[in-house]
């Protein structure tokens, strides 16, 4: 059962082959499953990494959960940090019922012929059973992804379909970047991207989250993001779900005000309950009002992150407030934000 | 001392373009005929002077400009009022690409960008080194068309958020780290 808690169930419709020649979209869900990990293990109950407020410190903002994203944003020279080099700090996720382990439910039985295993043994390589993850957490406890690296490593090696997988690319962002990549160019377009990722309420992600992280992954600038960058992005978005989850207490599907102030006091933020509510309010969905869904989540915790360290770059007195230029307002909102 | 013109594209004096010209227009962008010209259509009828796709960002940003009730695209009516908003940034633009190569340098950015309000604060050479060095997709040192109006829409959402915290009107700010944070979601 726990595997299937932690299992996080990319649920995918594919159209045969043929039918994508005929330029019928592919839909591809990133979903959750129906349950929920058993809260307890969020990573930044341990001292976030790298990030502690200092004592007295009027604002909080530790690092963000597995800290990955902090290489491909902010003010860094272009040329970030090699993708290869996502893996979460810390030992948080080790031990663990394999977190992150995007595995589960592959879709509709039949349907699986895109991954070039041709459905042999139809949802049972990684539904439910010992998911693949336990090859990834074993080798490497505290570093799931290490073990990513290594071509035709694991079962998923002998099933991709093109043959070699790039160093640094994690086998399963790998297969799950043909299917993305609906029209074959070989990169992720952001209506492609768009097409690809939902929301627990059926909900796409919304086209700012989808901006950002195109953005954040998409390091030749083009507007579309090649495989290094979409592998990054599966690691980025995993540690985000798994955070989503263990926050969601009531199981909702979505975060609500008190939720999220919880959440943002134990990843360090000293904020209000009036100010997560005004962000709740700012960015929960459509017609449900206080209800944050995850793509909205993750935008809200990123751009906290960011923008949290262009205040604490001002602030150099440590007294929770700063006197700034026109200038120098602007210059800090621009390096941080676009 | 007055802000810039909030980096809104002046208003030319153009007669508003006949309806039957932009409805010809809306029928030829609105491909799948929907009634609704979404991101990717815009994206795909508009030009930024070189061969590379339009801008993703800058399409989105205009669309969400239009969009009244937040559909995803725009209809007939909204559309008239993103073909004037873009035409007069394309007129801007023109003006200062001189050699008409489809992209403005550091010092005609710097003139576009103060050229047509009153007055403004003073930004730094520094200052427009930073916006060039963000808003240049191309990598070219200089910013194309769509990449341009990306900016100008940036600095607009910017100057009208940091005005309502300066009542005074001197260009200093005092700001907590809540009032920093909703300054700038407020422009994401």
């Amino acid at each position: 059962m726990a595997f299937l808690q932690s299992a996080l169930n990319f649920m995918g419709r594919l159209n045969t082959p043929k039918l994508r020649h005929r330029g019928i979209l592919t839909e591809m869900s990133f979903r959750y499953g129906q349950s929920y990990p058993a809260p307890g293990n969020y990573p930044t109950q341990h001292p976030p990494p790298g990030g502690q407020a200092p004592p007295g410190a009027p604002y909080g903002g530790g690092m963000p959960p597995g800290g990955a994203y902090g290489q491909y944003r902010g003010s860094a020279p272009p040329g970030y940090a090699p993708y290869g080099g996502a893996a979460p700090p810390g030992g948080q996720y080790a031990g663990g019922p394999a977190p992150g382990a995007p595995h589960g439910a592959y879709g509709p039985p039949g349907s699986g012929g895109h991954f070039g295993g041709g459905g042999g043994a139809p949802g049972a390589p990684y539904g439910g059973a010992a998911p693949p993850g336990a090859n990834f957490g074993g080798q490497a406890p505290g570093a799931p992804y290490g073990g990513y690296g290594q071509p035709q490593g694991g079962p998923y090696g002998q099933q991709a379909p093109a043959g070699n997988i790039p160093p640094g690319v994690n086998p399963e962002a790998f297969q799950w970047f043909q299917s993305v990549d609906s029209d074959h160019s070989g990169s992720i377009s952001m209506k492609e991207l768009k097409q690809a990722l939902v929301n627990s309420n059926s909900t796409a992600f919304t086209d700012e989250t989808c901006l950002m992280m195109m953005n954040m992954f998409d390091k030749t600038r083009s507007g579309r993001m090649d495989l290094f960058g979409f592998s990054a992005l599966w690691s980025f978005l995993q540690q985000w779900r798994n955070m989503f989850q263990q926050f969601d207490r009531d199981r909702s599907g979505s975060i609500s005000g008190n939720e999220l102030h919880q959440a943002l006091g134990q990843m360090g933020y000293n904020l209000s309950p009036q100010f997560t509510e005004s962000l709740v309010r700012q960015f929960s969905g459509r017609g449900v009002p206080g209800a944050m869904q995850l793509d909205r989540f993750i935008q809200v915790c990123t751009q906290l992150q960011s923008m949290t360290q262009a205040f604490r770059e001002k602030d150099t007195g440590m007294t929770g407030s700063v006197r700034m230029s026109y200038e120098d307002f602007l210059t800090s909102a621009i390096l941080r934000l676009v | 001392m007055a802000y810039h013109n909030q980096y809104r594209p002046p208003q030319y004096n153009n007669a508003p373009p006949d309806q039957g010209f932009l409805w010809n227009i809306f029928q030829r962008v609105d491909k799948d005929r929907s009634g609704s010209i979404s991101d990717s259509e815009l994206q795909q009828a508009l030009s930024n002077g070189t061969w590379t796709p339009f801008n993703p960002v800058t399409v989105r940003s205009i669309i969400s400009m239009f969009d009244r009730d937040n559909k995803g695209g725009v209809n007939f009516n909204e559309f008239a009022g993103v073909w004037k908003y873009i035409t007069d940034w394309q007129n801007i633009f023109r003006t200062y690409d001189r050699d008409n190569s489809g992209f403005i340098d550091k010092n005609e950015l710097k003139q576009a960008l103060t050229g047509f309000g009153e007055q403004c604060y003073r930004l730094s050479d520094q200052f427009y080194g930073t916006l060039i060095e963000k808003f240049d997709r191309q990598r070219k040192g200089q910013v194309a068309f769509d990449d341009f109006i990306q900016c100008c829409i940036v600095l607009q959402r910017l100057t009208d958020v940091f005005r309502r915290y300066d009542t005074d009107q001197d260009g200093w700010i005092q700001v907590s780290y809540e009032q920093y944070l909703s300054m700038v979601f407020n422009v994401v």
